[in-house]
């Protein structure tokens, strides 16, 4: 019986990345340490990547600066900078090398527009305005989403790595997505998608409902498949098991 | 503090310019400074229901490009005192139409002391229709009590609270209900939605319910907002609509089926 030793495998992390807004080291250093004094433990044994966001003309910066987060307890790994000439001085400081900034754009610094989800155009605008706001790069706890409005047809929502509560109704031709539970407070007559990344255990609850479609983790039904006892009865849970849908009244 | 309207329903023929045209004839009447804009460049209807169509010489294409000034294309109403049309053209499309250029417009027109900019949507929810809803304050959905028709305004009310200036604010606009050619008798033999099911599923505040009438083609017809037919009930229906607008208390009508009374059975009507 052979042991599997070692396994590589692709896997993305969270990790903390430091913008560098001056090329002058003192006063970085100094920025540094007023920054961690705020919390002190919070830094320590946290690894870092750098990321200037200027040219850093000294060759000692990235050296003295990686230097000054080991005295601080913090562990850099790497660089983020597609700068020929840092990347030179991170290889002799033993920092890897990450590509790009290649997720969604952010405000600053970067002039390319984000790409349309909507065909017309809405200068000055990210055109995604169908969606709602999930904020997707917090560490930790993930409270749910909470819709207070009717969801309409044409919108969608999607609760990323959360649950979504929705206090109003989802309309026809609505669509509401959540990787954990769903929770309708009013009446579901769109699409409801439960366990979007594949959590068998999502579930979804509605206290008025006949919907369109209902899905978790990938097993769905249609309305005319949903059983009419059902259907604008009073709440309903839905849950998966055996991968069937279960329903039932409660 | 000059109001934009924007009257909408996403679904087309269900009666916006109608809408349009008098409950702008309406607000006028009752001493406001009004202007109402055709946004359906291209298939002009406002200014045939206003029974403008012969004094068109520049019209709201020309404006937003800079080939007229706002006051050579504005259309004084000549029953009305303090109405005045803005007409589309037939000639060009809605690609025509610009934000900066509407924008424009839209506030020379608050410039010149106008308390209600009325905007008649063109229906869809492509550019015109966007452009239209963008910079109001207020929208008008207007709803037939039928299913297609309830669904596309559900569809335009998620637009308006996505893609109009005031949600990119952080605002929203308050949102109207108008539901037309209500028929109380078929919606009792169950072959319309009722009001309560329009209401309950798009959630937003009835404004008015404008009877099915033949009145309502007259008018058009012969190029009169039908609210100027006094008589009617589409006429009453939509002064009680405006009132109800400006913050006036008004029972709703026109929601039962008429009871014919022995002589009308009798005699027919």
């Amino acid at each position: 019986m052979s042991e599997q030793v070692i396994e590589l495998k692709g896997s993305v992390l969270s990790l903390t990345v430091l913008h560098i807004y001056s090329a002058d080291i003192n006063e970085t250093k100094a920025s540094l340490a007023k920054k961690i004094e705020q919390a002190p433990s919070f830094f320590v044994g946290i690894p870092i990547i750098i990321e200037p966001k200027i040219e850093l003309s000294d060759p000692t910066f990235l050296a003295l600066l990686v230097e000054y987060l080991h005295q601080l307890q913090m562990i850099p790994i790497g660089l983020r900078s597609k700068d020929p000439v840092i990347q030179e001085q991170a290889t002799y400081t033993g920092l890897a090398i990450f590509p790009e900034d290649t997720r969604r754009p952010t405000n600053e610094g970067s002039d390319e527009k984000p790409r349309a989800a909507i065909q017309e155009k809405q200068p000055e605008q990210p055109a995604e305005p169908n969606y709602a706001p999930v904020v997707m790069d917090e560490p930790g706890l993930k409270s749910a989403l909470v819709i207070e409005r009717a969801i309409r047809s044409g919108q969608q929502i999607y609760a990323k790595d959360r649950d979504l509560i929705v206090l109003g109704s989802v309309n026809p031709g609505a669509e509401i997505i959540a990787d954990g539970n769903i929770t309708v407070f009013g009446k579901l007559q769109g699409k409801a998608i439960a366990g979007t990344a594949g959590c068998m255990n999502a579930k979804i609850f509605a206290k008025q409902m006949n919907p369109e479609l209902v899905c978790i983790a990938g097993i769905y039904q249609l309305a005319d498949d949903i059983d009419e006892q059902y259907k604008n009865n009073g709440l309903v849970e839905i849950r998966l098991k055996d991968e069937q849908l279960i329903m039932s009244a409660m | 503090m000059s109001k934009v309207i924007v009257v909408t329903s996403g679904k087309g023929g269900v009666g916006k310019t109608t809408t349009s045209a008098s409950i702008s004839t309406a607000l006028a009447q009752k001493g406001k400074k009004v202007a109402v804009i055709d946004f359906d460049v291209g298939l002009r209807n406002l200014d045939l229901i206003m029974g403008v169509e012969r004094r068109v010489v520049y019209d709201f294409v020309n404006v937003v490009q800079g080939e007229a000034t706002l006051k050579q294309a504005l259309i004084k109403d000549k029953r009305v005192e303090g109405l005045y049309i803005l007409a589309a053209s037939q000639t060009r499309d809605k690609d025509a139409l610009t934000q900066e250029g509407v924008e424009r417009v839209i506030n020379e027109l608050k410039e010149d002391g106008f308390d209600f900019i009325v905007c008649d949507s063109p229906a869809g929810i492509e550019k015109g229709a966007q452009l239209a809803l963008y910079f109001a304050d207020e929208a008008i959905v207007v709803t037939n009590p039928e299913v297609s028709s309830v669904r596309d305004s559900d569809r335009i009310l998620g637009i308006l609270q996505a893609k109009s200036r005031k949600a990119e604010e952080g605002g929203a606009v308050e949102e109207h209900l108008v539901l037309t050619r209500y028929n109380p008798s078929r919606v009792n033999a169950g072959e319309m939605l009722s009001k309560d099911d329009v209401v309950d599923l798009l959630s937003i505040k009835l404004l008015g319910v404008v009877p099915e009438s033949q009145d309502v083609l007259n008018a058009s017809n012969s190029g009169e907002p039908v609210v100027l037919a006094q008589d009617t009930d589409a006429a009453q229906a939509y002064l009680d609509i405006v009132e109800r607008f400006l913050g006036g208390e008004v029972d709703h009508r026109f929601l039962e089926e008429e009871k014919k009374g022995l002589f009308k059975k009798l005699f027919g009507k």
